[in-house]
C-alpha cells in the first residue's frame, strides 16, 4: 500500500483499487490509431526511401521506438504538475528558440534545428506544447463564458513571441503552425462573433502585410504556384504536378507497395517527408488514403472524447489545443499533397520521415492519454 | 473546492462544433482524393506512363552506294555527338567552360548550338558539339561523375569515301527541312538526315530504310533504368551504280584545272558511268550542319562547285548540233551525200556574209567532207534548204530542248527555238537569218553535256533512245525507236568515224585499234578576230571546247561527251580526254578488245 500511496503521491495516480479499471477505460483508440498510422509510415519511408542513397526504415523504426518511450513519459507526467511548470517551461522553450537563431543548423533554408552530435530537435515543436501549455494554464482560469479583449490580446502576445523568434529562423510554415492550436483554445475558450470577424479583419490586413514585407521570394512563388502551376513547371509547380500525377495514378487500389512509378523512379519530390502522402496514395490507392484518413479520423474523434470527459477546463483546453494542432497538420498536409493547397513544409503526423515532429506527436499522444487516465482523480 | 465551480458547459457544447468541423474538411480532402484517384485515375496514370516511358529511336543505318564494279562509294562511320542536358547542370557556365578546354573549339559554337535549342524541353540534351576525336570522348567519360550533364551520342556520319570525286553524283545529306516533316505519309523525325542531293536524294527512299525504336523506363533525371520493349530498325537498301570507279577518276584527273564537265554512258542501256562536273567540293566537309560561312564560301566560289555542270549547265552545241541538221537533210533528202557545195571561207545569205571557221575556205564539200573538216559554209546551205521547223523537229528527235529523265533532280532542258518559241518568249518573228546561225549550233540553241550524250547514244544505236539510268539494279526500259532514217544515220556515223580516224577535226582523240567515231566543237563565248588563238585570250573570253563520241563505231559500246569551259578548241582540249577515257575503258575490257 505505502509504495502505491507512494506512486499515487508522485505521479497523481488514482487509489489502486481503482486504477485497472481506469487504466482499461482510457481511449486506448488514441493510441491504437497513432500505432497503426506509424506501422503504415514505416512501410511508406520504406518504400520512398528504396531509391535513394540510404534507407531511411532503420533510422524511422529507431525514432519510433523512441517515440514510444515518449509517450510513456507523457502519460506518466501529471498535467497537473506540467501546467504548474509551464512558465519556465515556456521560457525554456523561449530561449531554445533564441539559441537556434545562433548555434542551430540549416537545412531547407532555414536555421531551424538543434543538434548535438547525430540527435537533433527542432525548437519550434517544443515551443508550441510549451505555448499550448501555458494558454491552457491561462485560459482555464479565466473563468467566465466568454473572454474579453485582453484575455485575447494577452494569449495573442504569448503565441506571438515564440512565431516572431520562428519566423525569423526563417520558417514561416513552422511559425504558422503555432495559430492553430491557440486558435482551437481561444474558440472553445469563447470568444464573441464580433471579436472573430474583428480578428478576421486583422488577419486579413496582418495577412497582406506579411505577404508584401516579410515573405522572402521563394515563399511567395510557391504560393504563385498553387495559384497558377504552369509558371514553373521545374520549381514548387513541378512538385505539385508530380504529386498529384502520383496521387491519380494510385486509381481505387493501387500499383502495389514498391511498385510506384512516380516515388520509384524519383519523380517525386521530397517523397519521404513532406509527400509521403503521396507515395502511399500512389501505391496504396484511394482504399489506402481512405484507411489512413479513418485512422486520423479515430485518433481525433477519441482525443476529442477524452476533452469531453476530462475533469476540468485546464485539461480540455490542453486536449483541444494539442488535437487542433495536429488536425491541422494532417487536414494541410493530405489537402497540400492532392493540390488543394500551396506547398509548404507541413509534415504528416506519424507518417512523415522526421524524428522531432515524430517525438512531439507520441508526447502529445502519452499526455492526452495520461488526461484521460486522471480524469477521476480528486473528483 | 474550486474546480466544481468551474465553468465546463460552453466548453463541452463548443468542442463537439470543433469537431464537426474536422470532420467535414477530412470527408472533404478524402471526396478530392476519390475525385484525383478514381474519377480522374486514368488521366493521371497516363500522365506517369508518360513520365517514365521514353521512346527512343534507333536510327537505321543507311543503305551503302556501290560502282558497277562493287566499289564502295560511301561509309557509314560512327561519330560522336556532345549532348548536355542542362537539368544536370548546376552551373551551365562552368560546364560550357569545361566542355570548351576539352573540345578546343570556340566557346561561342557551343553557346549558339546551346541557344538555338532554347526552346526544347528542359530535360532534353541539347546537342551542343558535332564529330568529337576518340580521345575527345574518352575525356568526358572519365569526368562523368563530376560532369554528369554531358553524354555522347554515338550516331552515323556519312563519309564519302572520294568526296569531290563523286560529289555532284552522290549529292549529301542534311537535316530534314519543315516541308520533308510536314508532307503527307511522312515518317520523319526533327533532326533526321536525309538525302538533299544527287543519288542521295534520289534513292532517298531506298537508302534511308526504317528507324527502330527503343522504349526505356527512366527515372525523373531521365536516366534509363531496364527496357520496355523496342522495334529494330532496318537498314536502308545498297544502291549500286552504273558508274565506273576507275574512269570517273581518269575523268576527274583530267579536269583537274578546268572547269567543264564529262558523261559517259553506254549507248546499249543508257548506263551512266561517267559523270564528271569541275570544279567539284568536298561534301564531307558538311556530312550534317554545315557552317554558313563555308557554305557562302561554297556559293560565292568561281564558277560554282556545286553545280552539276553535267546536267545543270546549257550551252550552245556548237558544231555537235551539224550531226543533227545532217540526220536531218539526209532524213528529209533534202540532200544526197554526193551533193557537193562549195567552201571559200564565207558565204552570204540572206544578203548576210556568214563566214566558215576557216578562212581560207574548204574548196568543194560533200557531207561527209563537210561533217569531217566541220565545214561551216556546207551546213549554212543546208540549214537554209531546212529551215527552222525541220531543224528544231530533228533536234527534239535526238532528245534536246527536253530532259533526259535520268534520275537526278535539277536536270536544266535546255533549248531548242522555233518560230513558235521567238513568238512566244521573245515577242519577236524568226529571221530567217538565225535559221543559218542554228545550223552551225550557234544562237539561241541551248543543250546539257548530258543531253549531248543521250543524243550521241542515238546516233550510236542506229536511232533507239535509252534513258540515262544510274541505279544498275533497275531494269533497263525498253528502248524507244525514233523516227530517224537509219541510212541517214549510218552515213553520218561514218563521217563521224572519218573525223576522227582520216585526220578530221577530231584526230586528236584517235585510239589505235579502236574504231572511234565523234564530232568536236568550238562554241565562241565572244565575237572575236579569228585570227587570235582563243587560248591567248583572257581565261573568261576564251572559247568552250566540246567533243562528243562512240565507239567502236560498228558496235557502240561506250559514248563520251567532253565539255571544257574556256578550254579553247574542241580539237585540241576536249577530245584528248576521250581519247584517256577510251583507252582505258579498251584496255579494262582485256580480251574483248576489237583487233
Amino acid at each position: 500500500m505505502r509504495d502505491t500511496s507512494t506512486i499515487a503521491a508522485l505521479t497523481g495516480l488514482p487509489e489502486e483499487r481503482t486504477f485497472l479499471r481506469t487504466l482499461a477505460d482510457v481511449r486506448w483508440g488514441v493510441l491504437i490509431a497513432a500505432l497503426l498510422l506509424s506501422v503504415a509510415g514505416l512501410l511508406t519511408v520504406h518504400s520512398a526511401s528504396a531509391e535513394m542513397d540510404v534507407d531511411y526504415l532503420p533510422r524511422h523504426a529507431l525514432r519510433l521506438a523512441l517515440g514510444l518511450l515518449v509517450c510513456a513519459i507523457g502519460f506518466s507526467i501529471d498535467y497537473q504538475v506540467l501546467t504548474k511548470f509551464s512558465v519556465p517551461i515556456y521560457l525554456g522553450g523561449m530561449g531554445l528558440l533564441v539559441l537556434v537563431l545562433f548555434v542551430g543548423r540549416i537545412a531547407g533554408g532555414a536555421r531551424s534545428w538543434l543538434g548535438v552530435g547525430s540527435a537533433q530537435i527542432q525548437p519550434s515543436d517544443v515551443a508550441k506544447i510549451a505555448t499550448v501549455l501555458l494558454l491552457a494554464r491561462y485560459l482555464a482560469g479565466i473563468n467566465s463564458r466568454h473572454l474579453e479583449l485582453r484575455h485575447i490580446s494577452v494569449a495573442l502576445l504569448a503565441v506571438l513571441a515564440p512565431m516572431v523568434l520562428v519566423a525569423l529562423e526563417p520558417d514561416l510554415g513552422g511559425a504558422a503552425m503555432l495559430v492553430p492550436p491557440v486558435a482551437g483554445m481561444l474558440l472553445i475558450a469563447g470568444v464573441r462573433w464580433r471579436v472573430m470577424v474583428a480578428g478576421g479583419l486583422v488577419a486579413i490586413v496582418v495577412g497582406l502585410g506579411v505577404w508584401n514585407f516579410v515573405m522572402l521570394d521563394y515563399q511567395r512563388q510557391r504560393v504563385k504556384t498553387f495559384v497558377s502551376p504552369q509558371s514553373e513547371p521545374l520549381g514548387a509547380g513541378y512538385q505539385l504536378r508530380q504529386s498529384k500525377i502520383a496521387v491519380g495514378s494510385g486509381q481505387l487500389t493501387g500499383r502495389g507497395y514498391m511498385q510506384g512509378t512516380q516515388s520509384q523512379l524519383r519523380f517525386l519530390p521530397a517523397r519521404h517527408t513532406d509527400f509521403i502522402f503521396a507515395v502511399l496514395a500512389e501505391e496504396w490507392g484511394f482504399l489506402g488514403v481512405a484507411i489512413v484518413l479513418a485512422l486520423y479520423g479515430l485518433f481525433v474523434s477519441n482525443g476529442v472524447i477524452v476533452a469531453l470527459r476530462s475533469r476540468d477546463r485546464k485539461a480540455m483546453l490542453l486536449v483541444v489545443g494539442l488535437l487542433s494542432g495536429f488536425a491541422f497538420h494532417v487536414l494541410y498536409n493530405t489537402a497540400m499533397v492532392v493540390g488543394l493547397l500551396p506547398i509548404t513544409g507541413i509534415p504528416l503526423p506519424f507518417l512523415s520521415y522526421g524524428g522531432s515532429f515524430m517525438l512531439s506527436n507520441f508526447f502529445l499522444t502519452g499526455l492526452i492519454l495520461g488526461i484521460d487516465f486522471r480524469r477521476y482523480v480528486n473528483r | 473546492m474550486m474546480e466544481v465551480r468551474e465553468q465546463r458547459s460552453e466548453l463541452i457544447q463548443r468542442i463537439p462544433r470543433l469537431r464537426l468541423a474536422f470532420s467535414i474538411l477530412l470527408v472533404l480532402i478524402g471526396s478530392c482524393y476519390w475525385f484525383v484517384q478514381v474519377v480522374q485515375g486514368g488521366y493521371y496514370r497516363e500522365l506517369a506512363d508518360n513520365n517514365r516511358l521514353n521512346k527512343v529511336p534507333i536510327n537505321a543505318p543507311r543503305g551503302l552506294i556501290f560502282d558497277r564494279h562493287q566499289r564502295r562509294l560511301v561509309d557509314n562511320v560512327p561519330s560522336y555527338d556532345l549532348l548536355l542536358d542542362r537539368s544536370l547542370a548546376s552551373n551551365l557556365d562552368a560546364s560550357l567552360d569545361f566542355a570548351t578546354g576539352i573540345l578546343a573549339r570556340p566557346r561561342t559554337d557551343l553557346e549558339q548550338a546551346l541557344a538555338s535549342s532554347r526552346n526544347s524541353s528542359q530535360f532534353a540534351p541539347v546537342l551542343i558539339a558535332e564529330s568529337l576525336s576518340l580521345s575527345q570522348v574518352a575525356r568526358f567519360s572519365a569526368e562523368r561523375l563530376e560532369h554528369p550533364e554531358f553524354d555522347i551520342d554515338v550516331g552515323h556520319l556519312r563519309v564519302y569515301r572520294h568526296g569531290p570525286l563523286t560529289a555532284h553524283l552522290l549529292g549529301y545529306l542534311g537535316e530534314v527541312t519543315r516541308e520533308d516533316l510536314v508532307a503527307e505519309g511522312s515518317s520523319y523525325e526533327p533532326g533526321d538526315l536525309a538525302g538533299k542531293r544527287g543519288i542521295e536524294l534520289a534513292f532517298e527512299k531506298n537508302l534511308r530504310g526504317t528507324d527502330g525504336e527503343r522504349v526505356v523506363v527512366v527515372d525523373s533525371r531521365g536516366r534509363p533504368r531496364s527496357e520496355y520493349g523496342s522495334t529494330l530498325a532496318s537498314p536502308g537498301t545498297d544502291v549500286e551504280l552504273t558508274l565506273d570507279l576507275e574512269l570517273q577518276q581518269e575523268a576527274a584527273r583530267y579536269f583537274e584545272n578546268r572547269v567543264g564537265s564529262a558523261v559517259v554512258l553506254d549507248p546499249r542501256n543508257g548506263d551512266i558511268l561517267v559523270m564528271v562536273s569541275a570544279p567539284s567540293y568536298n561534301p564531307n566537309g558538311f556530312a550534317r550542319r554545315l557552317d554558313r560561312s563555308e557554305w557562302q564560301a561554297l556559293v560565292e566560289a568561281p564558277h560554282n562547285p556545286l553545280q552539276n555542270r553535267a546536267l545543270q549547265n546549257t550551252h550552245s552545241p556548237g558544231s555537235l548540233f551539224k550531226i543533227v541538221v545532217a540526220t536531218a537533210g539526209l532524213s528529209e533528202g533534202v540532200v544526197d551525200r554526193s551533193d557537193s557545195v562549195f567552201c571559200g571561207g564565207s558565204t552570204t545569205i540572206y544578203n548576210r556574209r556568214f563566214r566558215c571557221w576557216k578562212r581560207s575556205g574548204h574548196g568543194w564539200m560533200r557531207l561527209r567532207e563537210a561533217i569531217k573538216e566541220s565545214c561551216d559554209v556546207y551546213f549554212y546551205h543546208l540549214g537554209q534548204k531546212l529551215g527552222i521547223s525541220r531543224i528544231a523537229e530533228f533536234a527534239r528527235r535526238f532528245g534536246l530542248g527536253e530532259r533526259t529523265g535520268v534520275p537526278i533532280a535539277g536536270e536544266k532542258q535546255g533549248l531548242v527555238p522555233d518560230l513558235d518559241w521567238s513568238l512566244r518568249v521573245r515577242g519577236s518573228t524568226w529571221y530567217p537569218g538565225e535559221t543559218i546561225s542554228v545550223a552551225i549550233g550557234q544562237g539561241p540553241l541551248l543543250a546539257t553535256p548530258l543531253q549531248i550524250a543521250s543524243m550521241m547514244a542515238i546516233v550510236a544505236n542506229g536511232g533507239l533512245k535509252m534513258v540515262p539510268r544510274l541505279d544498275r539494279n533497275a531494269p533497263v526500259p525498253a528502248p524507244v525507236a525514233l523516227p530517224l532514217d537509219r541510212a541517214a544515220l549510218e552515213t553520218v556515223r561514218e563521217a563521224l568515224w572519218a573525223v576522227v580516224n582520216e585526220k578530221g577535226t577530231g584526230a586528236s582523240a584517235r585510239v589505235e585499234g579502236v574504231d572511234i567515231a565523234g564530232k568536236t566543237g568550238t562554241v565562241q563565248v565572244i565575237e572575236q578576230k579569228s585570227w587570235i588563238d582563243s587560248e591567248d585570250l583572257p581565261f573568261e573570253h576564251r572559247d568552250h571546247a566540246w567533243f562528243a563520241s562512240f565507239a567502236p563505231a560498228d558496235h557502240p559500246e561506250l559514248v563520251v561527251v567532253v565539255f571544257v569551259e574556256h578550254g579553247g578548241k574542241g580539237s585540241r582540249v576536249a577530245a584528248p580526254l576521250a581519247k584517256i577515257l577510251y583507252e582505258r575503258y579498251f584496255d579494262n575490257r582485256g580480251a574483248n578488245r576489237p583487233s
